[in-house]
């Protein structure tokens, strides 16, 4: 990484960071990446990705996130230029990219299983994007070693990729792609590789990284924590199509329908017909639990289906009744301790929910499988979610 | 004379074995250093042992194939010639006979440039099988099956596929016929058969699967994302082949060059049957020799004949290090 370009960066990072942090989709028109109507099929059936529309900002950390087959490969991999789409657009800085080769895109793909050359050195290997763009030897040693003295690699610099753990190998993709100061980083499920400990201290590192230098990251990921850990914002994704955008703390606390909220896991989802509507508050009757919730004119209607989520950590295991809705009694099937947390598995009249406790009841729990216990939350983390 | 030298051979392996087993200790973990001098000896005699064991068969069996037959050909070359074959006399006659002999030189010599065209000609159209085969073709089923229709040819002996040759080739051969009627030519061919081009084309169909399938093994193992985030990193396709693809099927390369140039630099029946009389090689002058039951000549000239291909598989070696790309 040259010294004058990263300062030129730097000077522009500084003027997006207060608007990128507050409000990253909201960047100047023209700049940053734009995702427009982008749809992939294959063959006639397969739609990969169906019509999606995103704006992601120059400094921005973005996070792909879906089961396998929704589409979050598909899409980084055409704004990578490794895949065509079928129809839209995709548009970088008022340039679109369509038709340009991966080798003309200022974009630069971090793959799953690093897909490294196996045959060149770690300074070779880093060296190669430099040297494609026929920067000068000594020059591209200078810019190899400096990435990678970002990754702290520079004493393998002469070692051969075999020679290297999971996670050295990781370092010199990442050092690899670091090293052409690419306008978008794009990672392909980069920690999909590792293993737990690893996974868990490389992504703090990413993220700490694309602090430092500010770049535009793009990430996909099936991983749920790895998502929230590293993203400014969640782009979740099913079946080819968006279904919702957000910082990761709306994402986690207010999931807009029932796909996000399922795929995120942890949360109860009760499906229910409203019952009673009065002014902002309704009641939903979901069979043997009553459950009330704030939501605005126009969006329920008394008679209608309606389905709302409660987050395991929001369920109050055992606590004083409050009388009324939103509570029901459950047995539990399973107790699971997590260290910090214990995560009871319940049933409740064929419904199948989930509760977390704090790590330090877990005597209270212990051994108390098959035994019935109160579920009650309070109205304001009953969610009404978006058919 | 075998029994004799199998102890040779073993103490060499052994002596090897240890040196390993030096470098592996040498990188242990200190506690593992740290162990005593005799019980570290003692296990690395035992790892020798093991080792002596699992060679000894393959050492036997180099011993009675190779070893045995290559020196009995060194001796009978310095043997003396009878008339029913030859006797324990030492002679150098045989090679005195050899170096006066610019015919033999200059078959050496054209036999040696003949296996070099081969190969390289077996290796321009060896090349683009291998990588569509095992690049362009995405699905392993596939792959397979046309790597199998592709080693079709090897199901009949080479004879066989060598006489096959004629009838295709020959003046009223199937080619030359083709060629007339429709009109791209009035009178036959004669190149096409009994010629030195004849013998390079046939010798190129027999043997050009030996320099497809090691290249194919090299090219199934490259990573395709790596082919990926080399167009990535800004290689447009052909440097992305000259980066990424052609070095690591280097090791392919060099093997399947080896193994063509080894083959065709002592063929003599292939230009026996394409060549008919007018084509020699050192393989067919061997022959010849042999024929005429001259064995210590005979020999003599494959002494030659083998050196020839020595120096060919150390040029060729030096185009990869095989032992650290393999």
């Amino acid at each position: 990484m040259t010294v004058s370009r990263r300062t030129s960066r730097d000077e522009t990072q500084t003027v997006r960071e207060g608007a990128a942090t507050a409000a990253p989709s909201q960047a100047p028109a023209g700049t940053g990446l734009e995702l427009k109507d982008l749809t992939k099929r294959f063959g006639e059936d397969v739609i990969a990705c169906d019509g999606i529309d995103l704006h992601i900002a120059h400094g921005e950390y973005v996070v792909l996130l879906g089961p396998s087959g929704c589409g979050k490969t598909t899409t980084l991999r055409m704004i990578g230029g490794h895949e065509e789409p079928t129809s839209g657009d995709i548009v970088l800085d008022g340039q679109s990219l369509l038709g340009l080769t991966p080798d003309k895109r200022p974009t630069t793909t971090v793959f799953q299983h690093f897909a490294l050359f196996p045959h060149r050195t770690v300074r070779e290997n880093v060296e190669f994007g430099p040297k494609m763009h026929g920067v000068t030897k000594a020059e591209r040693r200078d810019k190899a070693m400096n990435a990678l003295e970002m990754v702290g690699l520079t004493t393998m610099a002469d070692r051969k990729p075999s020679a290297l753990s999971g996670g050295q190998q990781q370092r010199v993709a990442l050092a690899r792609v670091l090293v052409m100061e690419p306008k978008a980083l794009l990672l392909d499920e980069p920690l999909g590789d590792l293993d737990r400990l690893l996974r868990l201290r490389m992504r703090v590192e990413l993220r700490a990284l694309q602090r430092q230098l500010g770049l535009m990251f793009i990430h996909v990921t099936h991983d749920q924590e790895e998502a929230l850990s590293v993203g400014d914002r969640i782009v979740v994704m099913h079946e080819g199509r968006i279904e919702q955008v957000a910082d990761p703390y709306t994402i986690s606390n207010r999931p807009e329908n029932v796909q996000v909220a399922a795929f995120m896991g942890d949360n109860n989802i009760f499906e229910g017909t409203v019952s009673s509507q009065e002014g902002d508050r309704f009641v939903m009757d979901g069979g043997d639990a009553t459950l009330s919730a704030r939501a605005s004119e126009g969006e329920v209607a008394v008679g209608k289906p309606a389905a709302v989520v409660v987050r395991a950590a929001a369920v109050q295991v055992d606590e004083d009744p409050v009388g009324g809705p939103n509570q029901l009694l459950g047995d539990i099937e399973v107790v699971e301790y997590l260290g910090d947390l214990v995560k009871l598995h319940l049933g409740a009249g064929g419904r199948r929910l989930t509760a977390k406790v704090a790590g330090d009841r877990y005597p209270e729990f212990q051994g108390r499988e098959g035994s019935s216990v109160r579920l009650s939350w309070k109205e304001e983390d009953v969610r009404l979610l978006r058919a | 004379m075998s029994g004799s030298s199998e102890p040779e051979g073993r103490p060499g392996l052994r002596v090897e074995e240890i040196a390993e087993a030096e470098q592996v200790v040498g990188g242990l973990a200190p506690e593992e250093a740290a162990l005593g001098e005799k019980e570290r000896a003692g296990a690395r005699g035992r790892k020798a042992l093991t080792t002596a064991a699992w060679t000894a068969p393959g050492a036997v069996w180099l011993v009675f194939f190779l070893l045995a037959p290559v020196l009995m050909i060194v001796l009978v070359s310095f043997w003396t010639r009878t008339f029913s074959g030859f006797e324990a006399v030492w002679t150098l006659d045989n090679y005195q006979f050899l170096f006066d002999s610019n015919v033999y030189w200059d078959q050496l010599w054209s036999s040696f440039w003949h296996s070099l065209v081969i190969v390289a000609a077996s290796l321009v159209f060896g090349f683009p099988v291998a990588y569509f085969l095992a690049i362009s073709v995405s699905s392993l089923r596939y792959q397979i099956a046309l790597f199998i229709v592709a080693l079709a040819p090897f199901w009949t002996s080479y004879l066989i596929r060598a006489v096959a040759w004629i009838p295709m080739m020959g003046r009223q051969g199937a080619l030359n016929t083709a060629l007339i009627e429709v009109g791209l030519i009035d009178q036959p061919l004669d190149i096409l058969l009994f010629s030195d081009f004849a013998v390079t084309v046939a010798m190129l169909q027999l043997y050009i699967l030996f320099m497809v399938t090691p290249i194919f093994f090299m090219l199934a193992q490259i990573d395709r994302s790596s082919l990926e985030a080399a167009r990535d990193l800004g290689a447009n396709a052909f440097k992305t082949f000259r980066e990424v693809i052609l070095p690591q099927s280097m090791p392919g390369i060099v093997i399947g060059s080896i193994f063509v140039f080894i083959l065709t630099m002592g063929e003599f029946a292939t230009v026996r049957i394409i060549g008919g009389g007018t084509v020699s090689s050192v393989g067919t002058i061997v022959q010849t020799q042999v024929a005429s039951v001259q064995f210590p000549q005979a020999a003599a000239s494959a002494v030659f004949l083998v050196l020839a291909m020595i120096v060919g598989v150390f040029v060729l070696l030096r185009f990869s290090n095989l032992r650290e790309e393999l």
